[in-house]
């Protein structure tokens, strides 16, 4: 008896030891899923700690973005042009997707444990405001770091600034562009010149012609996602919001003259909605439209049809009519750098970024051949921006864009920003549908507005 | 004497034996599950942006029915759960008997089959329904080739229909996983009691529903709870399928308390709040369930 006790206590006694064992490991194992990330990022800011008096300007900065094509890229870039003059720097870039960091951002800054984020990271514009006011706490104010914010186009800038105070080193560039297929337009009748300069009425009228003829739709889109109402409301100088930041979408002149065309250009069949992003993509690459209006971002995805080379022209968007500051320019999303309070050398990222995103025309020059357009102004006016392309018919694309980048009027993207994108998409649904564009204006506003009153 | 503090020391062991066996799971579950609920309940009475968190007693509750939005949601789930259940669970029923006969050939082959759905990932099969009932997709390519549509019709376009292709995806991925469950509920019916039956003279479609349906009564109850449960916190098929749309048609509630908690302002209190009437809610259905599936004579 006394032997099986025996062996009952050490079985106990195992079993605790076990516990305590998994309650040890635990502890490692469940940082490990965040990421080998956390554990790297961690040994990094306290590796610069101790190298700093060492070796001088000797540092190690961690950043997370996410395509390795275009932004971690753009990144071991700067690293390079940055090196030059600080020999000992380096740069510990970590993969992450937009959606991780956004959820780890969550993640830390709720649990307020912030020393897992890195010391910059690439936030998409539109979330900008929104993680900024909802974390303070988690971003670095760079208003004083030396970085000189003039020089960036003021509509891109405006998306990090948060109460006069810059949190943000814009990076890439959404301006929107007008992508046209000449060969289908010629059939028409067209040139890419008809539709440069011209306003939304014109283009509705042209596109029915296109569409007799060719039997192709001008422009497709995504349905239940608000980017060509957003694109139409900015290039008004439009917005949600009014500058207090409280909802405005009735009594809103621009947003109801641009629900009013886009349900006429739907109506007439010239612009066409589809369900997915990739169907979206795929009637610009299977010739199911003449067109597209989007960020110039989109090129990447036009340029994938590598057989559709030089039947592609890029000009600038239609204007809407009676509405005061219409142009034919505007933006679609974007990002930009902000660097986090866990940055234990503000000094040092904020030059880092300062002397490359924010000071080196050389940078942006290595970094074009990737579709990384600058929002830096002076960059525009280099030779490599003014190379021809090929697919786009010979045109100096990237100068061209940088150009509208210049031109294009900010908006006030608000802190609620993604709540009314959503509220538009549904009142747009129904009002293609059939429904009333002011009593749907009103039931986004009232969805809004809920949205806001904690 | 000696006997009996025998037998009391031996059960002190057995229990002992079974403690040391129970707490390592039991703290596990405690602490990754309990914990958490219950950070969640005293969360549901916060609210604020972000990490600015202030109490607010029953305030997200009341919130609640004012949300147009969440009441859409509620309203498409019960659609799902009413619509979708009944259809799933009587023709999982049905499958399961028709592979329980034995002189059936094949019903390994057979049970794979309709089994294998549950095999795809949510994500994937969602995508591919989404693809396949697209205006260009497989299903309209069919209709139009076989002269019953002119042009492709958006079935995730309109309301009506792109709830009438979750339900369709949803009774495809989820029936076999449940006839797995009645088809081991059948192994347990003595074959001897349908050949009885027959011999009295009973209809196939009199065994099901006399003998049959009774006897698996404990299995229909535990798969109607469980599908209840899966159809309530529905949200994969309502992300990637239709996106929510059009115009918060299809959206789930699973799907909106995401939204408010990553896409849109983040909004923790009033998220827990919801999770937390899915709850209640999947509490009072099996509870409701329970009290009617378990009438015993």
């Amino acid at each position: 008896m006394k032997r099986k006790l025996l062996s009952a206590v050490l079985s106990v006694a195992m079993m605790a030891t076990l516990l305590v064992g998994c309650g040890n490991s635990k502890a490692p194992a469940a940082d490990a899923p965040a990421g080998d990330t956390a554990a790297k990022q961690e040994a990094a800011p306290a590796g610069d700690a101790e190298a700093a008096p060492a070796a001088e300007g000797g540092n190690t900065l961690t950043v997370w973005c996410w395509d390795p094509a275009f932004n971690i890229n753009a990144m071991k870039e700067a690293e390079k042009v940055y090196q030059k003059d600080h020999p000992d720097f380096t740069l510990n870039v970590i993969e992450t997707p937009w959606q991780d960091i956004q959820t780890k951002l969550t993640t830390a800054a709720t649990s307020g444990q912030l020393d897992t984020l890195p010391d910059i990271f690439l936030m998409q514009d539109n979330a900008f405001q929104k993680n900024v006011i909802s974390y303070p706490d988690a971003f670095a104010d760079l208003t004083a770091t030396g970085i000189d914010f003039t020089q960036f186009a003021e509509a891109k800038a405006a998306y990090s600034v948060v109460d006069g105070k810059n949190y943000g080193v814009p990076f890439d560039n959404g301006a929107v562009v007008a992508a046209y297929r000449t060969d289908i337009l010629e059939q028409a009748g067209f040139t890419v010149d008809d539709f440069t300069d011209i306003t939304w009425s014109e283009y509705l009228e042209k596109g029915k012609v296109v569409l007799e003829k060719t039997g192709k739709p001008l422009l497709s889109c995504q349905a239940g996602e608000s980017d060509v109402i957003c694109m139409m409301l900015q290039s008004a100088g439009g917005s949600f919001f009014d500058a207090e930041g409280n909802p405005a979408m009735t009594d809103n002149d621009k947003l109801k003259e641009v629900m009013n065309v886009y349900s006429e250009l739907v109506k007439a069949g010239v612009l066409v909605e589809v369900n997915d992003w990739d169907q979206y993509v795929g009637t610009l690459n299977n010739e199911t439209v003449a067109g597209t209006i989007n960020g110039c971002w989109i090129m990447a995805s036009i340029q994938s049809a590598e057989d559709q080379s030089g039947k592609w022209a890029i000009t600038n968007m239609p204007k809407l009519e009676n509405v005061d500051g219409a142009t034919n320019y505007s933006n679609n999303g974007g990002s930009s750098w902000a660097v986090t309070s866990n940055c234990k050398n503000l000094e040092l990222a904020a030059d880092f970024l300062g002397s490359t995103f924010g000071g080196s025309t050389e940078l942006y020059d290595n970094i074009i051949s990737t579709g990384a357009l600058a929002t830096y102004l002076p960059a525009g006016s280099s030779d490599a921006y003014a190379a021809p392309s090929e697919f786009f018919s010979g045109d100096a694309v990237s100068k061209k864009i940088t150009e509208f980048a210049g031109k294009t009027p900010s908006n006030n993207t608000g802190v609620y920003y993604y709540e009314a994108r959503d509220a538009v998409a549904v009142a747009i649904t129904n009002v293609v549908a059939g429904a009333d564009i002011d009593s749907e204006l009103q039931v986004a506003q009232d969805t809004v507005s809920f949205a806001m009153g904690q | 004497m000696k006997e009996k503090k025998k037998k009391f020391t031996l059960s002190q062991k057995h229990n002992a034996t079974g403690w040391a066996f129970l707490t390592p799971a039991a703290l596990l579950i405690v602490i990754m599950s309990f914990v958490p609920m219950v950070k969640a309940l005293i969360l549901s009475f916060k609210t604020g942006v972000g990490a600015n968190m202030k109490w607010a007693g029953l305030y997200n509750y009341a919130r609640m029915f004012q949300d147009s939005v969440f009441r859409q949601s509620l309203f498409n789930n019960f659609f799902y759960l009413i619509i979708q259940v009944p259809i799933m669970l009587v023709l999982a029923l049905v499958l399961a008997s028709m592979l329980n006969n034995k002189n059936l050939r094949c019903e390994g082959l057979f049970r794979t089959m309709i089994f294998l759905p549950c095999a795809t990932s949510l994500v994937s099969y969602a995508i591919i329904f989404r693809s396949l009932f697209a205006v260009d997709g497989f299903v309209n390519t069919v209709l139009i080739k076989m002269g019953i549509l002119n042009t492709g019709y958006n079935f995730l376009g309109h309301p009506w229909s792109a709830r009438i292709i979750i339900i369709i995806a949803l009774v495809w991925r989820w029936t076999g996983y449940n006839m797995v469950f009645y088809l081991s509920g059948l192994q347990n019916i003595e074959y001897s009691v349908y050949e009885a039956a027959k011999i009295d003279g009973a209809s196939p479609f009199q065994t099901f529903w006399k003998i049959t349906v009774p006897l698996l009564k404990p299995t229909i109850l535990l798969t109607t709870i469980m599908s209840t449960n899966g159809t309530l916190q529905l949200f994969d098929e309502s992300v990637n399928l239709t996106n929510g749309g059009p115009a918060n048609a299809t959206i789930t509630m699973s799907h909106y308390i995401y939204n408010m908690s990553f896409k849109y302002v983040p909004n923790f209190g009033y998220s827990a709040a919801m999770s937390y009437l899915i709850l209640i809610l999947v509490a009072v259905l099996a509870f409701v369930q329970m009290k009617v599936g378990d009438k015993r004579d």
